[in-house]
């Protein structure tokens, strides 16, 4: 206790000191923290974007469909996936799909695209398909034998809302898959992730490529998006007792190169935080090897009087702790007005963004364990680091060359 | 004395080879109009067999000498009236669902024919054999064995194929295709002789390819009619192709 005392009164002498290095911490930890729940946030809203957009926060395949998508590797039997799924509350929605390559005629054009069946209904809650239903009219029920395409085939067939569009594709039975839909409406804009698909209802894409009941993926949201990997595995382990061939993949497997860019992205923004703190606490070094050498005569008489040199060492810690510890206090209540405006309101954008048929006009931040625990943990780092040179310096100092400095 | 001997060894060697290959042209030739005629009318059945499905097919089949082919789908009922049309070195595809005609490029002679493991150019041969390989005629007791080279000018994936022949009814009893490294990939079997119009022949025709486990197709000649009244060059016009049935 005395320690803490002698600590803090220490922490006083140099009051314009103690300030001026008080407010350096504050300063670093404010920007850090800013810097983090801005990065954060940025890249939460790409997530979402992202897997709101269509690739849902997990995926359900029959075996290796994913990575080699033939038409006849379908989930068949849909009733007992759909049943684990419901009993699973952590599952928010979930939705069935179909997919096959298709080439889309319209007059003497030819296109290849992607013929994508949906649940009109049960998709609206896993995707923005709805959303970006910009002209026409999204399908009001499951059985309409109608497509919905996207703005690059409208742009590249030169057809509209009203006009015919010709499909041929193979079926899951070896036959030649073709017909003809009536166009109701056309989904995003060219830079769309789904510009070249044609969106059919459920029932009329399994006819259209005889699949019968079958499906060859379902897309679910969950309530905690950070934890789909977790619910993913408890998926996996359920639906395997049940059929060993389903895999259960999460957004970060499905999509890894994005995963791994934002990994890469969030490293490099640490490292650059890491050096700038470091940057500041070289000041903070400067403070207390000042603070160490003045009191070179004071080490010499505690030692004198029979401390022993990790009394010193710990005194010296507990300082540069104490000072780091209120600078972070200060910060805290600086940053909570800071952040719930970063969240809340965060940057406009001069002109909005438009991603793939979505309006963003606003770049705001998020606060995730991350983004508040990793600048507190740079901060004590760094402080234990700079305080290591100063209380070896103060330790070692014997009585008798400590009486003879100045 | 002796360059006179030698001289004439040459000669009958070469006239040998000669008459060897004569043969070997002669029964490819006979074999490829086995089925054709100078025209022909027929009704099969194709049954495609693979690991995830199995789909029959029936269809009506007509040709005109080398050139001309033209087949219709008639069940199931999903596929009926999709037809192929050859003439000479163009080949279309009609699907009367979206109205629309689709030429075959060149490049796809060698792609598969709706699903089946026939390809399009088996379905029309479009490759005349004996003018687009070399051949070399070996003999068995019972069978004809001919080696078919493709010529350097000639397109094909095939890195040569061993023709089997009958001998005995002068029939083709398989064909077995290989790639450019000498490795097996597909084999014709013909089988089940039956009576077509007097004619006997092999009613059915088996494709095994051995790089796809578990695929094969099958063709099964249900009537074949030789020199039908009602063929001419006008069956096999795009019109025609594209006529309601």
């Amino acid at each position: 206790m005395m320690l803490f005392k002698l600590a803090f009164r220490n922490i006083l002498r140099q009051r314009r000191r103690s300030l001026l290095t008080g407010l350096t911490i504050v300063g670093g930890f404010v920007l850090c923290t800013f810097t983090f729940s801005l990065v954060e946030g940025a890249w939460g809203n790409a997530v979402d974007f992202y897997t709101l957009d269509s690739i849902g926060h997990i995926q359900v395949h029959w075996a290796d469909y994913e990575r080699k998508p033939k038409v006849h590797k379908t989930i068949n039997d849909r009733r007992l996936v759909e049943q684990t799924f419901s009993a699973n509350d952590d599952v928010q929605a979930f939705a069935p799909r179909v997919y096959s390559p298709a080439l889309a005629y319209a007059g003497t054009k030819t296109i290849p695209v992607t013929v994508i069946g949906v649940d009109p209904d049960l998709e609206a809650k896993v995707s923005r398909l709805k959303e970006k239903t910009k002209i026409g009219q999204y399908y009001n029920n499951a059985h309409m034998r109608t497509a919905m395409i996207g703005a690059g085939i409208a742009k590249s067939l030169a057809i509209d809302v009203g006009d015919e569009i010709a499909l041929i594709s193979q079926g899951a039975d070896g036959s030649i898959a073709n017909d003809l839909y009536p166009v109701t409406a056309i989904v995003g804009n060219k830079s769309s992730t789904d510009s070249r698909v044609v969106y059919l209802s459920l029932t009329t894409a399994q006819e259209f490529l005889s699949l019968g009941e079958s499906v060859h993926e379902y897309v679910l949201l969950v309530r905690a998006p950070n934890d789909n990997e977790v619910v993913a595995k408890a998926l996996e382990t359920a639906l395997h007792l049940k059929i060993p061939e389903i895999t259960v993949s999460p957004w970060q497997v499905i999509d890894e190169t994005f995963y791994r860019t934002m990994q890469s992205d969030k490293r490099a923004n640490r490292f650059i935080l890491g050096i700038l703190i470091f940057i500041i606490f070289i000041g903070v070094l400067n403070t207390v090897l000042m603070s160490v050498l003045e009191r070179t005569r004071e080490f010499g008489v505690i030692r004198a009087i029979g401390s022993r040199p990790s009394t010193i060492v710990q005194l010296i810690f507990i300082e540069t702790m104490m000072l780091t510890t209120l600078c972070l206090l200060v910060s805290i209540i600086l940053l909570v007005p800071i952040l719930a405006w970063l969240v809340n309101v965060g940057f406009s954008l001069p002109e909005p963004v438009d991603l793939g048929g979505m309006t963003f006009s606003q770049i705001r931040g998020g606060v995730t364990p991350l983004a508040l625990l990793a600048p507190v943990a740079y901060i004590y780092s760094f402080t234990v680091l700079v305080t290591i040179l100063p209380a070896i310096r103060a330790a070692s100092v014997t009585p008798k060359t400590a009486m003879g400095s100045h | 004395m002796q360059f006179l001997l030698i001289c004439l060894l040459f000669i009958t060697t070469t006239s040998f080879a000669d008459d060897s290959t004569k043969q070997a042209t002669d029964i490819i030739t006979e074999m490829e109009k086995l089925y054709r005629g100078n025209a022909s009318r027929s009704t099969l059945t194709m049954t495609i067999q693979t690991p995830n499905f199995e789909r029959h097919l029936t269809m009506t089949g007509e040709s005109m000498g080398q050139d001309y082919g033209f087949f219709r789908i008639l069940s199931p009922k999903k596929d009926r009236g999709i037809a192929t049309l050859k003439r000479e070195k163009e080949m279309w595809n009609y699907f009367p669902k979206i109205n629309k005609v689709i030429k075959v490029p060149p490049s796809m002679m060698t792609g598969s024919w709706m699903g089946s493991d026939f390809t399009n150019d088996d379905l029309l041969r479009e490759s005349e054999l004996v003018e687009a390989y070399d051949l070399e005629l070996e003999e068995t007791d019972t069978q004809y064995v001919i080696m078919l080279t493709p010529r350097e000018d000639t397109v094909t994936v095939w890195g040569k194929i061993e023709y089997v022949v009958d001998k005995k009814e002068m029939l083709p009893l398989s064909q077995t295709f290989y790639n450019e490294r000498g490795v097996k990939i597909r084999v014709m079997k013909f089988g089940e002789i039956t009576q077509f119009e007097g004619v006997r022949l092999p009613s059915s025709i088996t494709v095994t390819p051995l790089n796809k486990q578990g695929h094969s197709t099958a063709i099964v000649y249900d009537n074949l009619d030789f020199d039908p009244d009602n063929i001419s060059e006008q069956t096999f016009t795009l019109r025609n192709l594209k006529s309601r049935f």
